[in-house]
């Protein structure tokens, strides 16, 4: 009799499986939380919004942990106790029991009740309108890249949102083209940004969490590249957010004389210009409020004197050389986690010219005579007015490029630049090294299509890089 | 041998014959229920879809409003003729009376006739031709009311109106045409060789789908016609 | 050793394959089902390879095995084929081989509209498939979210052929569906009741309401999204104010009844596996059946739990949250009743049962994570990462599919006659137990730390590699185990151990007939009196118990004491000399052909092969117009039109069977025809 024979080992063997799965869930069960091992981990969050969701998991994981092992222990009970034995009589037909089934109807459902009462009172509570002082962010998807916009402070960046410790943030989020959705796991849920729809989301950073930083996903698929867009998620102090805020609200002046002497900046008086940080907003409004003009805004009226749309080099020019010269906050680099730092290796083929010397002023004149323009923007540069690809004011200040998908160093910006489709699939941003084959279209670049050469493309990033 | 002992011996129903039913009825009685529940559910998410792009549309012409073109400043009339779609549905409305009529004549082909009432009552020729004839005609009024919103101004591509409008009344008018069809073919065979009560079921399915369709009709009418 | 059947016949009856016409123009139920199975199977390895290929890259971080494009095509096809081509179609093979067995019928209400979805499935799964060896696989995810399919983001082929294949199944499943309707509605043998249909018949008469009603609306749907993409119109096109979510709600009242399509049907195989390696009938028959028509019903109202991030607003959060918690009530009923079923009971562990238990055991592990994204708040940490990978799977893999196998193992018998070996079924079993676990169960940790799902390559220092490394390593597994369960199908098609009527000892109608069955399955319509009636002729002393009545029938005595041994469920008169006075246990030699028992069997006829291929052929030519010379796309549209009219013409004006003169152009009149 092939099939019943040893049941015996068989259950036991059985019994042991169900065994380690318990053993290995509750292993891992200890690690889980510790974000040091797992840096997006949902067990440990930081926000109220996360903790709510949080203590509705704990409940639903106790109760499915222990329906779990109720049933699987009662099968194993089962098929062990009542497996075939040779020459047992054939056993009695039952067909049922009243009692039993209205019980195993009847428990489900009160256990179901327990959870649905505290989900329902986490959806209202989760979902009620953000209050109106909350910090509010306009997140916008584009095919593969995070766009965050400030409205309360006139900032537009891109792949790396700074949020303030104990402020509500209240997340608008818009899709530029297809569906993307907004995670950061170790802060709360995840969001879809829907085409013609406007979606809310907040959360407040616990005080706890300052100068802490996490990574960001979008996590409904978007295209060739949707397992490239990714971001940074960074929380400061409130005092550190206004510095950065206000900073990155300003142009990103650029000369050949600032260039010349980076570390020179006629800075201490700007600090006292903008008056103590708190109460910064509304004169940083008004002074960036002319290169805004065009955004969506709420109560950005440019005060009296200034010309919408007026370029940095205009009356307000001192200001604008101040601003620049404030440095501002950024996520202080020695505080950088590992898992922020992209480890993403670039493509063995695409090589850079060693030895080149960017020259930043040489790197402005051909951004500003060539393809760049077309899509990017550069707040104090009056011919970067592009909107397609990422806002490039103060990327220098930035940790990450190309969608969190690379370091934001020389080597990455200037393979970035020569081949950027071939870092990354399906991308916008052209093929622009000279004799490098399009992965598109399979076309080779050459000086007829805005081909740059290694130098070239070497001094384009040293002046992306002065845009601190 | 234990209990696994293969039985070959289960009880013959006698008497049960080779076309036997459980319930009595034709398997394709059953199938065409089957197919016209599957048909609702269709009908359902066209209707559904016009309903929630109803308002939605960027740019008109609409249905119920009219609308002058901010860029050209031409001006749209209300794209719905309720006048005309009303005859229309009158028309396809009688259709499913002359199918009603059509099915009694072939069920009761055999029954003797001998007043000229009961002549033209009895003539499946006559009710058959009919019904294609009316549901022919409804698919005249489409075709006008299609070119003549076309000639207005909004075709399957204008707007959201003109993209759900035109998909849900042409699968529609895709449906009624199928049916002129099958009454053409019927009207054939009726007159190559006479349809009789064995022919019923046949005469029968058909109906069913005309009055379907006819009753779709009905929802379409209410639903995106006369409710603004 | 004498439980595996004393061979019952010295070869299995007149199984010659006859040709590949015969396979062409079968109207066969069980050959149709054979057809499914193995069309299936094979379906089954091309997507387990896909599935090998996405573990193989994700293996390790920052893999470039395979290209982003390369792998979104790869997770497109590897769910659209599992799902249409691989579990849908392993349903169908035995809605085919069994529900006429189990209902006490001849074939299906419609033979021909039969061949016709299995040509349709085939064909279609062929276009849907093969684009993939050419990079132009479809790309936008088996849910096809707009506007990403819209021409404005996927302006090549690739989303054509998934629009127009799906399209094409769906045709296949919605005729499959009509007639499985009016087969179980219709065709049921005399005393054959609702309440003594067997579970498996059940399952598969809520799974057909359940398509006949879900498809229409995908179909609507691809309607929409192929008319934006060949005629311009305007149903997902954001600049004209269109709504994403239009296509997402269509989408899923279609994706979510289509979950309980693909599960139901291996539910109702457990629910024939266990009570017959238990040695006992069903646990709570009525409730398992009301549970399964609840679920089915319920399935309608929960389709926005899909979308619980797309920002519905906590009222419909709460009303699909909640309604999605209901329906976990008759689902876990089901899994106390199987419980139960072996309860009391003397469990056997063949391969077919273990695989039967497997799924009790796996199947709770994807309800319970289930109930944990029906909860919104909860689900927004979940939805989109590996956490929901790790549930469907648990569902769908440790479901329906371990439910298929045992329905394999155990129904194999019945459709070749031959057993599949024991042996390597208990290696297939261990492997893909193990494999699956350690592919899946790593994946609840994955998501849960953040990882989401669709991505071709994750970056280093995530925390996610170890999880990922375990998922390849269990996949791989899973992928050799299912090598074992194709070569023993294979190995023993014609030559594994004779089966006889009822290799297991089961009490359903399809086991009191050969193995396989004749053409005809039953010589006589049987009469039926309890929902075991095998059982009250091998076990009467158990099943006395129960009254036989035959509500709503004329006989209500108990059948099982007017049988004597050696009866033949054939007439007298006609009964084969040889077989004259055999035994309850030495059958006759060789069964009678369908002519000498006076049964008229429908003619094999390739018309519904034809109006399948016209039917490709046609949505072949609507791709072509994507062209830039429009000429050949239309001279092929026109062709494959002319086809699919062609054929139904002929196939509507010729009759079905012999001896049933077919009155019109539409099929017969009911009438008997008696014998040559």
């Amino acid at each position: 009799m092939p099939f019943v024979s040893r049941p015996r080992r068989r259950a036991a063997a059985a019994l042991m499986g169900a065994a380690g799965v318990a053993v290995a869930l509750g292993l891992a069960a200890c690690g889980v939380g510790d974000p040091r091992t797992y840096p997006n981990t949902t067990f440990a969050p930081h926000t109220e919004f996360g903790r709510d969701i949080d203590d509705l998991w704990n409940l639903l994981l106790y109760l499915g942990t222990a329906v779990f092992i109720f049933v699987e222990t009662l099968l194993v009970i089962t098929i062990v106790r009542f497996r075939h034995r040779p020459g047992a009589p054939r056993p009695k037909h039952v067909h049922g029991n009243t009692t039993l089934e209205i019980l195993w109807t009847v428990i489900p459902a009160v256990v179901l009740t327990i959870i649905a009462v505290p989900t329902v009172r986490t959806i209202f509570r989760t979902q009620a309108r953000a209050e109106p002082n909350a910090l509010q962010v306009e997140v916008y998807g584009h095919q593969w890249w995070w766009e965050f916009r400030y409205p309360q402070y006139g900032v537009t960046t891109a792949s790396e949102l700074y949020m303030p410790t104990g402020r509500k943030v209240n997340f608008a989020l818009r899709t530029a083209d297809v569906l993307h959705s907004f995670w950061v796991p170790e802060l709360g849920g995840k969001r879809d940004l829907i085409s013609n729809h406007v979606n809310y989301l907040w959360w407040t950073p616990a005080d706890s969490v300052a100068e802490t930083a996490w990574n960001g996903t979008c996590n409904e698929y978007c295209g060739a590249s949707h397992a490239n867009m990714r971001f940074r998620a960074f929380v400061v102090s409130p005092a550190e957010f206004e510095r950065w805020a206000r900073h990155q609200a300003a142009p990103a002046f650029f000369n050949a004389s600032a260039a010349a002497a980076p570390a020179a900046p006629a800075a201490p008086p700007a600090r006292t210009s903008f008056g103590p940080a708190p109460a910064a907003g509304p004169a940083l409004v008004r002074a960036v409020a002319n290169v805004r003009g065009a955004q969506p805004g709420k109560g950005t009226a440019p005060a009296p004197g200034e010309s919408p749309g007026g370029s940095p080099g205009g009356p307000e020019a001192m200001q604008v050389a101040a601003a620049v010269a404030d440095t501002g906050a950024v996520f202080p680099r020695d505080r950088l986690p590992s898992y922020v730092i992209p480890a993403v290796p670039t493509p063995a083929q695409l090589k850079f010219t060693p030895g080149l010397v960017g020259d930043p002023a040489r790197g402005q004149k051909i951004f500003s005579g060539g393809l760049c323009i077309g899509c990017h923007t550069i707040k104090g540069n009056p011919m970067a007015a592009g909107v397609i690809g990422p806002n490039l004011t103060h990327v220098g200040s930035r940790y990450t490029i190309a969608g969190s998908l690379y370091k934001n160093d020389t080597d990455h910006l200037r393979l970035w630049i020569k081949n950027a489709r071939l870092m990354k699939p399906g991308v916008t941003m052209p093929t622009l090294g000279m004799g490098q084959v399009d992965p598109q279209t399979g076309a080779t670049v050459t000086a007829a299509t805005g081909g740059l050469t290694d130098q070239q493309i070497a001094d384009i990033v040293a002046y992306l890089q002065a845009l601190k | 041998m234990d209990s696994f002992a293969m039985p070959d011996v289960i009880v013959p129903a006698a008497g049960v014959e080779h076309t036997y039913t459980t319930t009595g009825l034709p398997h394709r009685k059953i199938g065409i229920w089957a197919f016209i529940g599957s048909e609702c559910m269709l009908f359902a998410s066209l209707i559904s879809t016009y309903l929630i792009y109803k308002g939605r549309s960027v740019v008109g012409p609409f249905p119920h409003e009219a609308w002058t073109d901010p860029s050209t400043g031409h001006h749209f009339r209300a794209i719905l003729n309720i006048p005309v779609t009303s005859a229309s549905t009158f028309v396809l409305l009688m259709s499913s009376l002359a199918m009603v009529l059509a099915l009694a004549a072939v069920e009761n082909r055999d029954k003797p006739k001998v007043t000229m009432g009961e002549k033209i009552l009895g003539s499946s020729k006559l009710w058959l031709f009919m019904t294609a004839l009316l549901g022919t005609t409804f698919l005249g009024f489409q075709a006008f009311e299609f070119t003549s919103f076309v000639h207005e101004g909004v075709s399957i591509r204008t707007n959201l109106f003109g993209s759900s409008f035109f998909t849900l009344t042409g699968f529609h008018g895709a449906h009624v045409t199928a049916g002129v069809l099958w009454l053409c073919t019927m009207l054939a065979v009726d007159f190559k060789r006479g349809l009789g009560p064995k022919d019923a079921l046949n005469v029968d399915i058909m109906a069913l789908y005309w009055h379907f369709v006819d009753v779709v009709w009905i929802a379409i009418f209410t639903l995106v016609y006369l409710i603004r | 050793m004498a439980t595996l059947a004393a061979p019952a016949f010295a070869a299995p009856i007149e199984r010659s394959d006859g040709g590949f016409l015969s396979w062409l123009g079968t109207t066969d139920h069980k050959r149709i089902g054979y057809l499914y199975l193995f069309t299936a199977t094979g379906f089954l390895l091309w997507g387990g390879g896909e599935a090998m290929l996405m573990r193989w890259q994700l293996r390790a971080p920052n893999q470039h095995f395979l290209s982003a494009e390369q792998y979104n095509q790869l997770f497109t096809m590897h769910g659209t084929t599992m799902i249409f081509l691989v579990v849908m179609p392993l349903s169908a093979a035995f809605f085919n081989l069994l529900v006429p067995l189990q209902i006490g019928a001849r074939d299906v209400a419609f033979p021909r509209l039969n061949a016709f979805s299995y040509w349709v499935y085939l064909l279609g799964g062929l276009f849907i498939s093969v684009p993939i060896i050419f990079n132009a696989g479809p790309n936008g995810g088996w849910f096809g979210y707009a506007p990403l399919t819209t021409t404005t983001y996927s302006p090549g082929l690739n989303i054509d052929f998934w629009v127009a294949g799906l399209q094409i199944l769906g045709i296949s499943s919605l005729a499959a569906g009509f007639n499985f309707i009016t087969t179980i509605i219709n065709m049921r043998a005399p005393g054959m009741n609702l309440m003594r249909m067997p579970m498996f018949t059940w399952m598969a008469f809520v799974v057909q309401f359940l398509i006949v009603l879900a498809f229409p609306v995908i179909t609507i749907a691809l309607v929409f999204l192929l008319f934006d993409r060949f005629f311009g119109t305007n149903f997902y096109e954001i600049a004209a104010g269109a709504d994403p979510l239009l296509w997402q709600h269509l989408f899923w009242i279609f994706g979510h009844p289509e979950v309980y399509i693909l599960v139901l049907p291996a539910f109702g195989l457990v629910s024939e596996v266990l009570p017959t390696f238990s040695q006992k009938p069903l646990f709570g028959y009525p409730v398992m059946v009301y549970s399964g028509i609840l679920i089915g019903f319920l399935g309608f109202g929960v389709w926005a739990h899909h979308m619980f991030a797309v920002g519905m607003g906590p009222i419909a959060d709460t009303v699909f949250g909640v309604t999605t918690m209901l329906i976990a009530i008759p689902t876990g009923v089901k899994i106390f009743n199987w419980i139960f079923t072996m309860w009391g009971g003397s469990v056997r562990f063949t391969t077919a049962s273990m695989f039967a238990i497997g799924l009790v055991a796996m199947f709770t592990i994807g309800g319970i994570s289930g109930v944990m994204h029906s909860s919104p708040p909860a689900d927004l940490q979940q939805t989109d990462t590996y956490f929901v990978v790790a549930h469907f799977h648990y569902v769908l893999f440790g479901g329906s599919l371990m439910g298929l196998f045992a329905g394999i193992y155990y129904y194999y018998p019945k459709l070749t006659g031959h057993l599949l070996d024991e042996g390597l079924g208990k290696w297939h079993f261990w492997l893909n137990l193990i494999g699956s676990n350690l592919a899946f169960f790593p994946m609840h940790f994955s998501g849960l730390l953040g990882m989401p799902r669709r991505i071709y390559t994750y970056d280093a220092n995530q925390g996610w590699d170890t999880f990922n490394l375990l998922s390849s390593i269990g996949a791989f597994i899973v992928g050799f185990a299912t090598l074992i369960l194709v070569y023993n199908m294979l190995v023993n098609r014609k030559r594994g151990r004779l089966a006889g009527n009822n290799p297991w000892g089961a009490g359903t109608l399809e086991w009191s007939i050969p193995s396989p069955p004749p053409v005809y399955n039953f010589a006589e319509i049987p009469r039926v009196t309890s929902r075991y009636p095998v059982w009250d002729l091998t076990a009467p002393e158990l099943t006395a118990a129960v009254p036989h009545t035959l509500r709503g029938d004329e006989m209500v005595t108990a059948q099982v004491g007017g049988v004597s041994a050696g009866q033949m469920s054939v007439p007298a008169d006609r009964r084969p000399a040889a077989a004259a006075g055999a035994g309850l246990h030495a059958p006759p030699a060789r069964v009678p052909s369908a002519e000498e028992l006076g049964i008229p069997i429908p003619y094999t006829t390739t018309k519904p092969f034809f109006t399948a291929l016209g039917i490709i052929v046609m949505f072949g030519g609507l791709l072509l117009t994507r062209m830039e010379n429009k000429i050949p796309g239309w001279a092929v549209l026109a062709l494959g039109a002319a086809t699919l009219v062609g054929g139904l013409y002929w196939w509507l004006t010729s009759p079905l069977e012999p001896e049933h003169e077919h009155a019109g152009a539409h099929g017969a009149a009911p009438h008997h025809a008696h014998a040559h």
